[in-house]
């Protein structure tokens, strides 16, 4: 009766399209006026029109949990890569950085599939994620991508000091997720960029470069916090050195191509997903400098280990949020597509 | 038989019989009292719950070709586009979002998990998750009534008959015939939005297009709408190539470890 509908089941019955939405009691709607009113006088502005500098599109509904994702799917994945890469091409002396992968591998996968059924609406429903598999949509490629990660790091974890026949399904298990590794630690761009966010939609070409990168030095990161022997060491920072080179080119190409049409990369320089990307932009060279630094002391790998991992998450909080910004901007989506028609 | 709307913004007069035909017909609740001051639209937006929104624009213009003291009230019964190349659609990992038989795009409530892929994935801002049911809602096109052989609420209840239901082509003539008469009586500044795939590449038409008398953005729409998945081969292509990288770094540091 007082749900919003105002339908009094004596007399209407509740068949209607939208009939079983779950809303709230009517007493909870603010009936007062909104503090916020459009300002000015209700004229449309000739030159520069906008529709009460309303929206054109919708901000994504995705709370925290989704950039932490992109941030731990990431790092799982390149673990898991450096794992199985470690494994072919390592021998013995570098089998036990091979476990650590499996297991930053493993949790990575594990929490990732948390952070993700956390964001859901219908929380519930997160297997639903593996009814179809629907190529034109990212988020089910990754879905699928992200279920034989799990399957596989899982297992080779679980098996890495196991020997016959169960320590060699552990090592399959290790090249496949190795192989999932991959697309795993770069769908997350793609999955952004396919949307119609002018500041992630004009990204696309170089985001991908810049959240492989970035995946690769949070799994450094990671692996600088664990004790590492002199050989482990010297491979981890190889990688944490190529990963950083790769998000800083990543993250030059990202400023480049949103800065085509200033009001698209305007997120980038301006207010809290402006600061957060300037932080991680200084994190992540403060990282990859400390990596080059050869021979360090267990506490330089920690304090490098801590700065990838804080510059790595201010990358993926400052896109996400930079998102956000450029969504509730309608002059970002009318430029960026007026630029598209001239 | 391919379903869907011609909105001629040219005879709406802003009643917003269609948008209390759409609340009452599909039993949505409502959004609160809110007073918005633009205009004489406290709708503001479509969203989960509001799938008709008529939009007021006040422009210190003149109608082409008619006297109105310098000014000319825009109004426009906005509505969800049933894309040909629907973001929503495509972006749908769930397949909660299908086609129907009326080639309109419908998101079925039993399957659908909430991801909230769909919002970001629609150019025009239209489907949005709903924080208290969790799920994702829009416009079906009266899929239940159009089963019926009816026709939609909206569309039904639209006293100046702004809002056209009919078949696709049948629409498509009614609405040429429209511009054109508009043309010879001096409103020159008529045009089809959305109508089909050479005016609109992006979506390659919309089922439900729109009678503007100007900008697009004026009424608060994209003036180039595209379905995202459109523009992904290159940005798979940029993935496919940094996780080669990602393979190279790896390696590169387990074999730069051995010395």
């Amino acid at each position: 009766m007082s749900d919003g509908r105002f339908i009094d089941e004596e007399h209407g019955i509740l068949a209607g399209e939208a009939s079983h939405q779950r809303v709230r009691q009517s007493q909870d709607f603010p009936l007062t006026p909104r503090d916020e009113t459009y300002p000015h006088t209700p004229t449309v502005v000739e030159s520069d029109p906008t529709y009460y500098d309303k929206p054109v599109i919708k901000q994504a509904v995705w709370i925290w949990s989704v950039p932490a994702y992109l941030y731990v799917g990431g790092a799982g994945g390149a673990a898991m890569t450096l794992g199985a890469m470690a494994q072919v091409a390592g021998g013995w002396h570098l089998r036990p950085l091979v476990h650590r992968c499996r297991w930053i591998g493993a949790t990575g996968g594990a929490l990732s599939s948390i952070l993700l059924v956390y964001d859901l609406g219908r929380p519930e429903r997160f297997v639903y994620m593996l009814r179809v598999f629907r190529p034109t949509s990212p988020m089910s490629i990754g879905s699928w991508v992200l279920t034989f990660f799990g399957a596989s790091a899982g297992a080779a974890a679980v098996f890495s000091r196991s020997g016959g026949f169960l320590g060699a399904v552990g090592d399959m298990a290790g090249l496949a997720g190795g192989f999932f590794g991959m697309p795993l630690a770069g769908y997350t761009s793609v999955l952004l960029s396919n949307s119609a966010i002018p500041v992630w939609q004009e990204a696309r070409r170089s985001m991908p470069f810049l959240f492989i990168g970035s995946a690769i030095s949070a799994a450094a990161a990671i692996l600088n916090l664990f004790p590492l022997r002199k050989r482990e060491a010297r491979a981890v920072s190889t990688f944490a050195v190529l990963g950083g080179l790769l998000e800083i080119a990543g993250a030059a190409g990202v400023e480049r191509e949103t800065g085509a049409v200033p009001q698209v990369g305007r997120p980038l320089n301006h207010g809290v997903p402006g600061t957060i990307w300037k932080a991680a932009k200084i994190l992540s060279t403060g990282g990859l400098i400390l990596s080059m630094v050869p021979k360090k002391s267990r506490t330089m790998r920690r304090i490098t280990g801590v700065l990838g991992t804080l510059g790595s998450l201010c990358v993926r909080f400052a896109v996400f949020h930079a998102g956000k910004q450029s969504a509730a901007d309608p002059r970002a989506t009318f430029r960026q597509q007026r630029a598209r028609l001239s | 038989m391919p379903k869907g709307f011609f909105t001629d913004t040219t005879v709406c007069i802003g009643c917003k019989a269609c948008e209390v035909a759409c609340k009452q017909w599909n039993q949505l609740p409502d959004d609160g009292m809110q007073f918005t001051g633009m205009s004489y639209d406290n709708t503001g937006h479509l969203g989960g719950s509001t799938w008709r929104h008529v939009s007021f624009i006040e422009r210190p213009v003149p109608m082409g070709g008619a006297d109105t003291a310098g000014m000319a009230w825009l109004m426009m019964s906005d509505v969800c586009k049933h894309c040909q190349r629907a973001g929503c659609l495509e972006n749908c990992p769930t397949g909660a979002i299908i086609r129907t038989e009326f080639d309109t795009v419908y998101v079925q409530p039993d399957i659908c998990n909430g991801c909230g892929y769909c919002v970001v994935g629609c150019p025009f801002g239209v489907i949005d998750r709903l924080h208290d049911d969790g799920r994702a809602w829009k416009c079906t096109l009266c899929y239940d009534r159009l089963k019926e052989n009816m026709e939609p609420a909206c569309a039904k209840a639209c006293p100046t008959d702004s809002i056209l239901f009919g078949e696709i082509e049948d629409l498509h003539v009614k609405a040429r015939e429209r511009v054109e008469l508009l043309h010879e009586r001096g409103v020159k500044e008529a045009y089809l939005y959305g109508a089909d795939a050479s005016s609109q590449p992006g979506t390659e038409g919309l089922n439900a297009f729109f009678l503007l008398t100007d900008k697009p953005e004026v009424y608060n729409l994209p003036p180039d709408p595209i379905a995202p998945a459109k523009k992904a081969r290159e940005a798979w292509t940029s993935a496919g190539l940094a996780s080669l990288g990602l393979l190279i770094a790896a390696a590169g540091a387990v074999l730069g470890s051995r010395r």
